[in-house]
């Protein structure tokens, strides 16, 4: 069984490392690059906020931080357009978290509903400080060293470099997943007052989960900066970046290990898409905010338990098998 | 910066500050009877200010006889977004689902909003929008005067009905403790509908006053509702009295930011105080300890 | 099982968006290779912002393209190849706008490329579109950064930003000493476009002895602007320069100031008075009088190529001279400087067109003469300002242009 579901992951692997050999259009590539990015984000976030329940509406702080590493590091060491650059990615996953130590100080000492405000309160301190210090570049952003690749080299390095932060993402969120301290996460989740009267130092516990959610979407944001060659503030500390990728992990299923990168794999790149053929944003508006509202409302453990569920039922009377409370309690089977 | 300056953005916050205040009330009224951060209340506070745009300019029906149909209206929509979505939320996590459905909702609403008004910035016109009078020796716009005067009406008819009726009675013994009011006889869940769109009605009127004073579209609604959370997470989630108080002091500090260090610094400054505020005092300057966890 | 069965599952999506994505795509590979055959179109793409923050300017960007595409075939297009415009919409973000002109290339092989709407998304479009090896001439990217890139490939036909405010600083210290104003206040939205352009007039008017008495900056998504209004008012200065990117934000101050009663001698924004009928509708006409704005091009231009194309635009899409967005003129000139760089190299080779733009070569454009250095910048074109007087959008400056009016100072008060 355990040898058979390896298996499975290697040949999903398998095939994202395929795709763009067989796929050479770079415009698809570059929608793959993204939708990889968003996918370890997503984990990422759902490493921390689904098995915690504490949402973090301000993930952009990490996102950014980690654009603005990659190009205060190329600029100030003076490094040239080329490959070495990429070496400055993990290091946007360092500085990320590094950061969310100071902020999850202050975040984690408030109940979940007040987190959530107050991380969007500190996206808005980070997005205006980055407009408003000249560190920064100000409103003018700041340029990386122009890569001088073409056009059919460019995009590949990305592409498996974004490939291989959602591995170290989903690697680490089922390490987490398995671990004594995701259990304790998951406690916090559960019931936060018992868990701590249990024994689980609490506040460590959802500082580390912070702090390592961080890393992940650091390294994201360092590849979009390098990727694009050009930041500006609005677009790296972006609320619509906070927004998708909650709304991606609870569309895949919240707190479940696969949920995330389903919903960010599928939303990404459909989105892309969708705006690439027809070009219409409001019509995406109301088409995602439609159907995510069906989502939320009618399976609201996710699109990943609710066909596992819809599975099970249809099993179990096939078997002819009594069907009593056919839902699974996300966090105990994944 | 000069004495004059800092006193005209004093008094210009004040009367700017209460009429977020109104808005923030409908929002920290929801949190507290129904566990709902309503994410939404920014993009209805739009959909309040582009009706008295539609009103007004294809009707020609004036900004504040317009409140007669688009307070009422909005009340509707409350009733009707909180029966067909709102009502089906339950369980532990009724928080964190709130937010999510109601932004599902504002997106909604949103894209629609878009296609219907475009996205090209209006302003709503009357002739007190572009007067101003001179009060102690500071010309004062009559709509910040005419906004200050509607938001002190609404907030004194939101008083009476709370303080002085009946129904009042039933939503602050919800606001106090739902099981418990459940007990004494009280209906919670037709309490949950009524205040739910009574906290959505108030952005009509809000709207009305924000569209009257800054060019918005649609997506001006993401920067509104994220002043209107801190304000009502600063005033303790569902203390009424705490985002009346905590909607005109935010919005006269970054009044008076924008004056002493200049505007760039004033939307930071909003931010920032609610966080170095809850790291002291996590539940808030007018909030009671949380009792009541998400 | 029921792990395994989800994970079955869970491929099943994973392969069915993968083929989404493949069966969409279409093959793959630049084509830049110069020629076409003979009785096929010359096929030019552009990524635009026609929805979110920028899209009234993308709407003003597509007229100028498609009508400066209807001429062009009038005369038999280029080199005898009918033009085709593959005009697409970006939303007015940066990772779409990479996508977006990938695509245009990639798939729809396009043989030249045209810019975006806005320094913002200049940049990456630029960049993306350079490791094909293709030329991006724009008209609209003219902000410090997109120079200081090092790219070769990026032409903007406009005025660099940074000299815009240069005639009306000019004029304000030339003034004799009794009519100079003695204070000035500098507010600017913070924004790639309007922040380069303040510190240049600052040194000049400051060297002819002008006290700044209000220097600061505003966010750009601030709404209410009474309360940063009141603060300029209260300062009290004789001029005003406002570092605007559209009208609501000019009307804005302007109305505030109005009910401050405050009314300066010289008030002049960055952009918003050059819109035309959108401006005057939003402000009023009584209170338009006497607003300045700078600019590389206008409505009432003498250029002969511009009265034609002015003539064009109002044939096709109605209004005056005045309602003419200077986007549509900017746009306009990327399509002259690209015929004439295909005329010149006798071909579409996105090399060669590069080599040609760089050699120092002046292309008459419908904003005048067009010359690029090294880094892009167009050297050659004159900054106006512009004043509304009355009905009118008349050129004031510089005072030496035969074209010029006398300016109307000081500013009328303000009439409601």
């Amino acid at each position: 069984m355990s040898r058979f579901k390896h298996g499975w992951w290697l040949l999903a692997l398998a095939i994202f490392i395929a795709y763009p050999l067989v796929e050479t259009n770079p415009a698809y590539t570059t929608i793959g690059i993204f939708t990889l990015i968003f996918m370890a984000c997503a984990t990422s976030w759902n490493m921390f906020s689904g098995y915690s329940g504490y949402v973090n509406l301000g993930s952009a702080v990490f996102y950014g931080s980690g654009a603005y590493t990659m190009a205060l590091f190329a600029n100030h060491l003076h490094m040239a357009g080329n490959g070495d650059l990429f070496w400055l990615v993990p290091l946007g996953g360092v500085v990320a978290s590094i950061i969310a130590i100071p902020v999850g100080l202050v975040a984690l000492r408030v109940r979940r509903h007040t987190f959530v405000v107050i991380t969007i309160a500190i996206f808005f301190v980070f997005q205006l400080s980055a407009i408003n210090f000249s560190f920064t570049g100000g409103t003018s952003g700041m340029q990386l060293p122009f890569i001088p690749w073409f056009i059919t080299n460019y995009n590949v390095p990305f592409y498996y470099v974004a490939l291989g932060i959602v591995v170290f993402a989903a690697l680490l969120s089922a390490v987490v997943r398995r671990s004594r301290f995701g259990l304790q996460l998951l406690a916090i989740r559960d019931d936060e007052d018992r868990a701590a009267g249990l024994g689980v130092r609490v506040f460590a516990v959802k500082l580390t989960g912070f702090a390592l959610s961080a890393f992940a979407v650091g390294m994201g944001g360092a590849l979009y900066a390098m990727f694009i060659g050009q930041i500006y503030p609005q677009f790296v500390f972006d609320p619509i970046f906070d927004i998708s990728i909650a709304l991606m992990a609870i569309f895949g299923g919240l707190g479940t290990f696969i949920g995330p990168l389903l919903g960010a794999l599928v939303l990404e790149s459909t989105q892309q898409l969708l705006t690439l053929k027809y070009s219409n944003g409001s019509l995406y508006l109301i088409i995602f905010g439609g159907v995510f509202l069906i989502v939320i409302l009618f399976m609201p453990q996710g699109v990943v338990v609710a066909i596992r569920d819809a599975w099970a039922r249809r099993a179990a009377r096939r078997d002819g098998r009594v069907t009593v409370g056919a839902t699974v309690n996300p966090g105990a089977t994944s | 910066m000069n004495g004059t300056a800092l006193i005209h953005s004093i008094i210009d916050g004040i009367l700017t500050g209460s009429v977020y205040a109104l808005m923030a009330t409908g929002l920290t009224l929801i949190f507290g009877v129904m566990n709902i951060i309503n994410v939404a209340q920014g993009i209805f506070v739009i959909l309040g200010a582009y009706l008295s745009y539609a009103l007004s300019v294809h009707f020609g029906i004036d900004l504040f006889v317009g409140l007669a149909i688009t307070i009422p209206t909005l009340f509707l929509v409350g009733i009707v977004v909180e029966r067909v979505f709102l009502s089906r939320i339950k369980g532990p996590e009724k928080v964190v689902m709130s937010i999510l459905v109601t932004y599902a909702i504002s997106l909604v609403i949103e894209g629609i909003l878009n296609m219907v008004f475009s996205v090209n910035y209006v302003e709503l016109q009357a002739w007190y929008v572009d007067r101003s009078v001179r009060v102690f020796g500071y010309w004062l716009p009559y709509i910040y005067l005419l906004g200050f005067a509607l938001a002190v009406v609404l907030l004194g008819a939101l008083y009476f009905m709370l303080y002085r009726t009946r129904f009042g009675a039933s939503v602050r013994a919800s606001l106090a403790d739902q099981t418990s009011a459940a007990l004494v006889g009280i209906n919670v869940k037709n309490v949950s509908t009524i205040c739910f769109g009574i906290g959505i009605a108030v952005t009509a009127a809000g709207g009305m006053i924000y569209g009257a004073t800054n060019a918005f579209n649609a997506s001006s609604s993401y920067d509104l509702i994220s002043r209107l959370l801190v304000i009502i997470v600063l005033g303790g989630m569902g203390s009424i009295g705490g985002a009346l108080a905590a909607g005109v002091f935010m919005i006269t500090v970054e009044d008076m930011v924008s004056v002493i260090w200049g505007p760039v610094w004033s939307s930071l400054t909003f931010f920032l105080i609610l966080v170095i505020i809850l790291s002291v005092r996590p539940q808030g300057i007018f909030g009671k300890l949380e009792a009541r966890l998400a | 099982m029921n792990r395994r069965k989800e994970l079955f599952r869970a491929l099943g999506v994973t392969s069915v968006a993968l083929a989404t994505l493949f069966t969409l795509s279409t093959t793959s590979g630049a084509s830049s290779s110069g020629t076409i055959a003979k009785g096929q179109p010359v096929l030019i793409g552009a990524s635009l912002s026609l929805s979110g923050d920028f899209s009234a300017d993308g709407t003003a960007f597509q007229q100028g393209y498609e009508l400066w595409a209807a001429d062009q075939n009038a005369k038999g297009g280029l080199l005898g190849h009918k033009i085709d415009l593959k005009i697409v919409s970006d939303a007015s973000s940066a990772t779409q706008v990479v996508t977006n002109y990938q695509d245009l290339i990639s798939s729809d092989h396009v043989n030249l490329t045209f810019g975006p709407f806005s320094s913002l998304l200049t940049l990456p479009a630029a960049k993306a579109v350079s490791r094909y090896g293709y030329a991006m001439v724009e008209g609209a990217g003219g902000a410090p950064s997109v120079f200081q890139a090092g790219l070769t490939n990026v032409f903007d036909s406009a005025l660099p930003v940074a000299s815009g405010l240069v005639p009306f600083a000019q004029w304000i210290a030339s003034l004799p000493k009794s009519q100079r104003p003695k204070t000035i206040a500098y507010v600017t939205s913070t924004d790639p476009f309007t922040e380069p352009q303040i510190p240049v007039a600052e040194k000049i008017i400051k060297a002819a002895g002008v006290k700044t008495v209000y220097y600061k900056t505003f966010p750009a998504e601030a709404t209410d602007y009474t309360p940063i209004a009141d603060a300029v008012a209260s300062a009290n200065a004789q001029v005003v320069i406002l570092g605007s990117v559209d009208v609501p934000t000019v009307s804005a101050f302007m109305q505030a100031f109005e009910q401050a009663h405050y009314n300066p001698k010289a008030f002049i924004a960055t952009a918003g008075p050059d819109q035309g009928a959108a401006f005057t509708k939003a402000v009023g006409l009584a209170n338009a009088d006497g607003m300045m704005v700078p600019n590389a091009w206008f409505g009432g231009s003498k250029n002969a190529q511009s009265e034609k194309m002015v003539a064009e635009y109002i044939k096709k899409y109605g209004g005056t001279a005045a309602d003419v967005n200077a986007d549509v003129a900017e746009a306009y000139s990327v399509g002259q400087v690209i015929t004439a760089a295909v005329k010149a190299t006798g071909g579409f080779d996105n090399t060669k067109i590069i080599k040609y733009l760089h050699s120092g070569v002046t292309i008459q454009s419908v904003l005048g003469p067009v010359k690029f250095n090294s880094l892009g910048e167009n050297i050659k074109p004159t900054a106006f300002t512009f004043q509304w007087q009355g009905s009118n959008f008349v050129e004031v400056n510089p005072a030496t242009d035969p074209g010029a009016t006398k300016i109307l100072y000081p500013k009328p008060a303000w009439k409601n």
